[in-house]
């Protein structure tokens, strides 16, 4: 269920929300109503931005805001204007490269439908942008906000600790450069 | 505050992850008026022993506050373990505690603090937390304007100890604070469930410090206080009042540092 088409007959208030999405400025005028998961999906095209409980339970729609990790399907568009907002599709290099993350949930198989995936990966960039070597607990308590309904988590959380190796790896190339 | 005046039926909005389902379940607001830029109420200070939290601190915020490290540990202990990282991030205090949901758990955990809400543009000034589910109070929400809650208010300067059991959730939680006052000791506890509004108990004891509490004995005499409505889907009053009476025991053992039994 979107919160954005209104009841026939009822009126819409707008509203213009102008953010930065994966790097790229946009702009767009929104039913006050609509969630950031609206918006992604249908006005961006996002549709890496799953869609499933729309209650902020299954983690499916998770994007980072600022840097950190939000339900698209329970905020409001308004709510973004001027952030940072970033989903799956900005993970990649522009050549197609992976980021460390999609490298790492690839070589550990922390994925089988991929449905839950691109929630997992956002909240893994999420977390390691705050703390880079997390534990199994940190990373535990960041996944478990995120169902998975069939690959079982422990290859999951392999991935997000092979995620942190090869973010660390990276860095330091970078760095030695 | 101005604008709340103006429209007092306007819908306040602070992180909006439970606005969100209250649009799914039917609300329809004319007016919303959104917290987020107002930087005061994400504000926390301790001075002279009141430990104020501004409305709009979100659940991370207020778990790493250093004023609430310092000044109350246990409460950002049990502010940090609710809800996900993603709600944590976003929710907020006074949302959480507006939103009036049974099972929402700032309100038993701040209920047992005796914490006070601090209100602006509307028909009251302060409120104890623990009113939220007053019968006949303003929270009927056709009564009354209550404006904006800007920051809740906690006593630290007598308070003893407080701690917070959430491992039986959703069956029952139970916060459970200890203050020093001219009577002797005071224990309030507040229990939460999934269906059921928080319930406060509480028990004053002649004692002047706080190892002479007897915690078997204070337990069982807070959880005999639960009233028959306590019992819901989940749970049998019979089976509550046990439950709760267990929780009360096992936090008081950790006050007390008595050793913990059954
Ligand atoms: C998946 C999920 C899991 C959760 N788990 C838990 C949990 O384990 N424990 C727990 O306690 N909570 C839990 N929550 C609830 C969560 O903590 C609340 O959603 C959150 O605290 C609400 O805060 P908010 O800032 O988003 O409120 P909003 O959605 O912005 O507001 C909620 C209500 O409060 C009113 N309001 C908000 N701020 C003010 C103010 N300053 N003045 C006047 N009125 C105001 C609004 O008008 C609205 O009616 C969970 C929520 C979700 C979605
Ligand atoms: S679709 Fe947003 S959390 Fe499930
Ligand atoms: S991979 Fe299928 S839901 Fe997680």
């Amino acid at each position: 269920m979107s919160l954005e088409s209104p009841e026939s007959g009822q009126e819409t208030f707008t509203h213009n929300v102008e953010f930065e999405l994966n790097g790229s400025p946009e702009r767009h005028c929104v039913p006050t109503s609509a969630t950031v998961l609206d918006l992604l999906r249908n006005s961006c095209g996002k549709q890496g931005v799953r869609a499933s409980c729309e209650r902020s339970v299954c983690g499916a729609c998770t994007v980072l805001v600022d840097d950190l990790p939000v339900a698209a399907c329970s905020t409001f568009a308004f709510d973004i204007e001027g952030a940072r907002v970033e989903t799956v599709e900005g993970l990649a290099a522009q050549d197609g490269t992976l980021s460390a993350q999609q490298q790492a949930f690839s070589e550990c198989g922390g994925f089988q439908c991929g449905f839950c995936t691109s929630g997992m990966l956002m909240l893994t960039t999420g977390l390691l942008r705050q703390n880079p070597q997390p534990n199994r607990e940190e990373i535990r308590d960041w996944i478990s906000s995120n169902t998975c309904r069939c690959t079982g988590y422990e290859m999951i959380l392999e991935s997000v600790e092979r995620a942190a190796e090869l973010a660390g790896a990276k860095q330091q190339d970078q760095a030695s450069e | 505050m101005a604008l709340t005046r103006h429209h007092p039926k306007a819908v306040i909005a602070a992180g909006c992850s439970d606005l969100v389902a209250q649009f799914r379940e039917g609300l329809e607001p004319e007016v919303l008026i959104s917290l987020q830029r107002i930087k005061e109420l994400r504000e926390i200070s301790n001075e002279a022993g009141i430990l104020r939290i501004g409305s709009l601190v979100s659940h991370t915020e207020g778990s790493r506050s250093p004023e609430i490290l310092s000044s109350v540990p246990a409460l950002a202990a049990a502010w940090g373990s609710i809800a996900t990282v993603r709600i944590r991030y976003r929710g907020t205090l006074g949302g959480n505690l507006l939103a009036r949901r049974y099972r929402y758990e700032m309100p038993v955990i701040l209920s047992a603090l005796g914490a006070q809400m601090q209100f602006e543009g509307g028909d009251i000034a302060v409120l104890p937390v623990s009113s939220l589910w007053d019968r006949d109070s303003l929270w009927d929400r056709t009564l009354g304007n209550v404006g904006i809650l800007t920051a809740v208010t906690v006593d630290t300067a007598s308070l003893l100890w407080f701690g917070y059991e959430r491992s039986m959730r959703p069956l029952s939680t139970v916060s459970l604070a200890v203050r020093k006052n001219t009577a002797g000791l005071t224990v309030s506890a507040v229990c939460g469930s999934e269906y059921r509004q928080p319930f406060v108990l509480s028990h004053t004891a002649e004692a002047t410090d706080i190892a002479e509490l007897d915690p078997a004995f204070v337990g069982e005499v807070l959880a005999a206080q639960l009233p028959d409505e306590a019992g819901d889907y989940a749970g049998s009053i019979d089976y509550r009042r046990h439950l709760v009476g267990v929780l009360c025991r096992r936090l008081l053992a950790e006050a007390t540092g008595t050793q913990r039994k059954g």
